[in-house]
């Protein structure tokens, strides 16, 4: 099977085709593994999509606001089909998702509230924070390397974390506030570093 | 407007939607804001609850950003979440979708570069705040605290550890030692 990124050359993928390997995705990915899933089964296995368009999509994903793993059925599904493309990706990658959650919403509710019950999702809450500190302090470490980014880490934590101002406000101020600075500190050329 | 399911809907929408364009970094970046917004300011969910369908959430397959549909639900039931859904996710992959072409054109100019970099420390930020909202919202005390401790500096250490068995075990560990 040949690569099918240039349009019109390679194998047209069917709406419907990319609607069931996006469900099968939604249903199957856990703890935030959507991007790697999406490789391997649609750049190693399917060869819907070639590394660099897989590599561009994923990038682009994390860059804009959502989930990436909903960014990048988004973009995958555009590449391969534009605008029809990306809805059946993204209903199919989240209509399966969507029924299970508000089926264990309604659940939750049914199920009078038991110390056992309570003690359950209190460990797996525990384990979940943890995952969400461990996500937050790896992109940290590869984020603050800089002073400037290290005080806007802090300035974003202690904003919303600690003294929970909302969010939007923050936001604005921060948010071209550090781009400014990461602009600033690149835009002189420096002829003596590397390239 | 006098109906109150339009009412609740017309809520979930306000708060939803802005918050799927300021989800930098992922649905954890929103985390602490949800916790406010349906607990303090809306009280859609309780503290405990908001807690639990968080842990649930984080179990169930799919974009752990589905908890806004466990809140959708809470809120005005089947209309609810999907006003909720769709208020979280339409917003932000319109916008991904129209960037698409101008992101090929785009990529490695300072600019884009700048963007990235400078979103990055305040993604982390927000996550961390998100955690630190959840850990406030669960009512369990400190073996909460030192539970998902240990399961963050596991996760950090061993980068290849499966989330989802971690979680179960801390739902398993929390049985037990309530059973014992």
């Amino acid at each position: 099977m040949q690569s099918a990124q240039e349009d019109g050359s390679g194998e047209r993928v069917g709406l419907g085709r990319l609607f069931a390997a996006f469900f099968r995705l939604g249903m199957t990915s856990f703890g935030g593994s959507t991007a790697s899933w999406v490789y391997r089964d649609f750049v190693a296995r399917r060869g819907w999509l070639d590394e660099r368009g897989f590599l561009s999509a994923a990038a682009l994903s994390q860059l804009m606001p959502g989930s990436s793993g909903v960014n990048l059925a988004v973009e995958v599904g555009q590449s391969l089909r534009r605008g029809p493309g990306a809805c059946a990706a993204l209903l199919g990658l989240l209509s399966g998702p969507f029924a299970i959650a508000v089926a264990l919403a309604a659940l939750y509710a049914k199920v009078p509230p038991t110390p056992l019950l309570d003690a359950l999702l209190d460990g797996i809450a525990a384990g979940a924070i943890g995952l969400t500190f461990a996500t937050g302090l790896r992109i940290a470490r590869a984020a603050a390397r800089r002073p400037r980014s290290i005080a806007i880490l802090f300035a974003t934590f202690l904003a919303v974390g600690v003294l929970r101002w909302p969010m939007l406000p923050v936001l604005l101020g921060l948010a071209p506030l550090s781009i400014a600075l990461a602009r600033w500190e690149r835009a002189p050329p420096r002829p003596g570093g590397h390239a | 407007m006098r109906n109150p399911l339009g009412q609740a809907l017309l809520a979930l929408i306000f708060v939803f939607a802005p918050l799927s364009l300021l989800s930098f970094g992922g649905g954890g970046a929103i985390l602490a804001e949800m916790e406010h917004q349906a607990v303090g300011v809306h009280g859609w969910t309780g503290a405990r609850e908001f807690a639990d369908l968080f842990a649930i959430s984080r179990v169930a397959p799919g974009p752990g950003t589905m908890l806004s549909a466990m809140i959708g639900w809470k809120a005005a039931g089947w209309p609810g979440a999907l006003a909720a859904a769709l208020a979280l996710y339409l917003p932000s992959s319109l916008a991904t979708y129209l960037a698409g072409r101008a992101w090929r054109r785009w990529r490695g100019s300072a600019w884009h570069r700048a963007v990235e970099g400078g979103l990055a420390p305040i993604a982390a930020g927000l996550i961390l705040a998100g955690g630190l909202a959840v850990l406030r919202a669960a009512p369990g005390g400190w073996p909460i605290w030192a539970a998902s401790a240990a399961a963050g500096a596991s996760l950090l250490y061993w980068p290849r550890l499966h989330p989802v068995p971690v979680m179960l075990a801390g739902g398993a560990l929390f049985t037990l030692t309530l059973l014992w």
